[in-house]
């Protein structure tokens, strides 16, 4: 347990470190944003000594590591505002839409992949292959506003975007859970027929379980560590933020401010986003590796 | 389930719903710096001084008079509407705006105001501003919004919970920012929707019912093509150009930067590629401006003329020029119409897109040969000073491109407008290329919405609006 708490710090300080260095060492100036083009240097030079822009990086650095061990996370450049309020606004709304997403991704993409399994080399196998393919090559910036277009214009089925109504979380779960589901389709067949071809399996169909009876009891328990392990690291991407998809959407989830906060070189916050992303990303593989334990015994031997 | 949605959303919301690209940032006059605050501001507060059609001050809240070159009177005009929480707005307040403004070093408008030596409320309506050095363009500066006295002073969030006297008063801003007509209680709605074919699709839609400017001109012309949806097309004012390095050994001759001028196909780009209304542009300011100049006219597309300069100022073919831009877009579109138009004469335009805080930090520090960017919002002819005077180079001023020019500078510093944009127009530190048309698209139940050419929202004051009865 210990040296899991001590992996994750130091990951977390590793972040923290690499995101203070980049972030300082793009081109572009808060100040300039602030300011607009009509201030003088003097005022230039006055406001980045009130905001410490001035210090040399170390101090700079040694002040922010101060106020992260306080608990603090500082206050936005742009809109001055309380970093951890505009993190709590918008970090449900990226972990709503990542379990939305997740989920329809597994509700799509294992029973296909199953299927393709029982059919392999035939042709469900072949359409749900060429499907998943082609779902997978579909890029958010152009599956949104197809979806968009579809549900929201023709149909008048869902609202285009946004997040005010209960339905607003349709189509971007799906615009980012076909792209999952793709994927799980495709690694759920090819689990399902490795364990297909298991002694087990042989011995379960000779004792005379149907078909299905021998996927559902032995061959998808079996598969599932590996469809685990791609889980785990999509929701891991997923509570990254699904810029692109949050922008089309205007969902207002953390991807999309830390986008914007590095648009207005807006320092205290992108360095918050990527903290709580860096730490979400470090959980989301902590619990991966205790439900690998749980499922699979094999795995319980170890630290 | 789908049937189940539907139902969530069938009614229509009693609310003028505005889509626009960036939300505002920042409700506070004094500090706000973004385009859309701006805008927004202008609904919520009201100014000392307004611009007429020609550009030229004229009084808002009040007016002016020049006692001597450093002593202004300033009188409030006759009962100014109350602020929205019901105090009378006085000469305490004016005051106070612009004595707060001097405080904050982190206002973008410090620097205008930091030659005031001192202010004197006369009376409730009579204010004097006695100045450290003469500023004939002293009132073009009193365009601030004005907030109340005693709220200043308590410390009041203005930035979140804006509070002045114009024509909308604050309701709220969650997710999104809600504003009140003074007038008719007409609710209206800001939504921030990022992406461009979102806008133009939840407005088809009805989910909201005006957008205005920020559309790339296709889905112009698809909305032009709809029923459901009205657009309305105007002159613009901005003024968009290409910034050049004169400082760079090539484009020190003004013959190259001319055959540049004669290499760019203006007027087939305004007409082809531009909202209806976009023009091809002369000046910064634009003619119609009282500082404008009428009588210039853009450079002919000329490809041949554009190589015989070219050789004539001993420039070996191609000419290789790399440009900056930003990613937006519709800028890369007519970088790469730029660069075809170019080769014809002789002209290698190398594109060079990079994300907006690069790209503008390269343009501060004058690490350019080749830039495109836009002036928005332009009033004062003293723009020519700022980015053409020869003391106003990086980081003191704006001018980027190191332009240095004698015969300038004492057109300048005798404020002779048409002479100096002549000069401009002749040696071409900037490459003019168009102002942009503006244009609103708006839905059924919005009517007689004026887009402004300058892009600010002040229609909404007019605004009417069709109650759904449905």
């Amino acid at each position: 347990m210990l040296e899991r708490v001590l992996g994750l710090f130091s990951v977390v300080v590793g972040v923290v470190m690499l995101t203070f260095a980049l972030i300082h060492m793009i081109p572009g100036d808060p100040v300039d944003v602030m300011l607009g083009e009509s201030a003088t240097l003097a005022d230039r030079d006055a406001l980045r000594s009130q905001l410490g822009l001035n210090q040399s990086l170390t101090t700079q650095f040694v002040q922010y590591i101060q106020l992260l061990s306080q608990g603090e996370l500082g206050q936005s450049l742009s809109n001055h505002r309380p970093i951890a309020a505009l993190i709590l606004q918008t970090y449900p709304a990226t972990l709503q839409l990542a379990c939305v997403a997740l989920g329809i991704g597994l509700m799509i993409g294992v029973p296909l992949g199953v299927l393709a399994a029982l059919y392999a080399r035939q042709w469900p196998d072949v359409v749900i292959m060429l499907l998943s393919v082609r779902i997978a090559a579909m890029p958010a910036f152009w599956l949104g506003p197809v979806l968009m277009l579809v549900f929201a214009v023709w149909l008048g089925w869902l609202p285009v975007s946004g997040m005010t109504q209960s339905a607003s979380i349709v189509l971007p779960a799906l615009t980012l859970g076909l792209g999952l589901s793709a994927i799980l389709t495709r690694m759920t067949r090819t689990s399902v027929l490795e364990v297909f071809s298991e002694d087990y399996m042989r011995t379960a169909r000779a004792k005379g379980l149907s078909q299905w009876q021998c996927v559902l009891t032995h061959a998808l328990p079996a598969a599932l560590l590996p469809l685990i392990t791609v889980v785990g690291l999509q929701m891991g991407s997923l509570l990254a933020g699904a810029v692109i998809t949050e922008t089309i959407f205007s969902w207002n989830g953390i991807g999309k401010l830390l986008v914007e906060s590095i648009e207005k070189r807006d320092y205290p916050l992108t360095q918050a986003c990527v903290l709580v992303i860096a730490i979400s990303y470090v959980m989301v593989n902590q619990m991966t590796d205790v439900l690998y334990r749980v499922i699979d015994p094999r795995t319980r031997g170890g630290a | 389930m789908m049937v189940a949605l539907t139902a969530c959303h069938t009614q229509a919301p009693e609310v003028l719903t505005f889509a626009v690209a960036q939300a505002p940032i920042n409700l506070d006059p004094r500090f706000a710096s973004d385009a859309a605050s701006e805008r927004v501001n202008r609904l919520i507060y009201q100014r000392l001084v307004e611009f007429d059609q020609a550009s030229r001050p004229t009084p808002g809240l009040a007016d002016w008079h020049m006692l001597t070159p450093q002593h202004v009177r300033i009188h409030l005009k006759a009962a100014p509407r109350d602020f929205h929480d019901g105090q009378p707005l006085t000469m305490h307040d004016v005051k106070a705006t612009y004595q707060s403004i001097i405080d904050a070093v982190d206002s973008p408008h410090h620097s205008e105001f930091s030659h005031i030596a001192r202010m004197e409320v006369l009376d409730a309506h009579t204010l004097d501003v006695h100045l450290n050095r003469p500023d004939p363009d002293f009132a073009a500066r009193l365009i601030i919004g004005i907030l109340p006295a005693r709220r200043i002073a308590a410390g009041h969030d203005f930035s979140h919970h804006p509070l002045g006297n114009g024509a909308f008063r604050f309701k709220a801003w969650q997710q999104v920012l809600v504003l009140e007509r003074i007038q008719d209680g007409l609710t209206v709605q800001w939504l921030e929707v990022k992406d461009p074919n979102v806008r133009v699709l939840k407005l088809k839609r009805g989910e909201v019912d005006l957008l205005q400017g920020d559309l790339p001109p296709e889905l112009v012309h698809y909305l032009e093509a709809q029923s459901e949806v009205a657009v309305r097309t105007t002159e613009g004012a901005n003024y968009s150009y290409l910034g050049l390095n004169t400082q760079a050994p090539f484009l020190k001759d003004p013959r190259v930067r001319r055959a540049i001028a004669h290499a760019i196909d203006t007027r087939s780009i305004t007409s082809q590629l531009m909202v209806r209304h976009s023009r091809p542009a002369t000046a910064i300011l634009p003619p119609e401006h009282y500082a404008g100049n009428p009588q210039l006219s853009p450079y002919a597309y000329q490809p041949a003329l554009a190589k015989q300069l070219l050789k004539e100022a001993g420039v070996a073919l191609p000419l290789r020029i790399i440009y900056k831009t930003s990613t937006d877009a519709q800028r890369v579109r007519l970088a790469t119409v730029l660069q075809a138009q170019m080769l014809q004469a002789g002209i290698d335009l190398q594109i060079k897109s990079l994300d907006w805080g690069t790209f503008y930090a390269d343009v501060q520090s004058g690490n350019f040969q080749l830039y495109g960017l836009t002036w928005v919002g332009i009033q004062t002819p003293e723009i020519y000073s700022k980015v053409f005077g020869a003391q106003q180079t990086p980081p003191q001023g704006l001018n980027r491109g190191g332009y240095q020019d004698a015969v300038l500078e004492p057109l300048l510093a005798a404020h002779d407008w048409p002479a100096v944009t002549e000069r401009i127009h002749t040696q071409l530190p900037y490459i003019p290329l168009w102002y942009e048309g503006q244009f609103a698209a708006f839905g059924k139940r919005v009517q007689q919405y004026l887009p402004a050419a300058d892009g600010n929202w002040d229609g909404l004051i007019q605004v009417k609006w069709v109650h759904d009865h449905a």
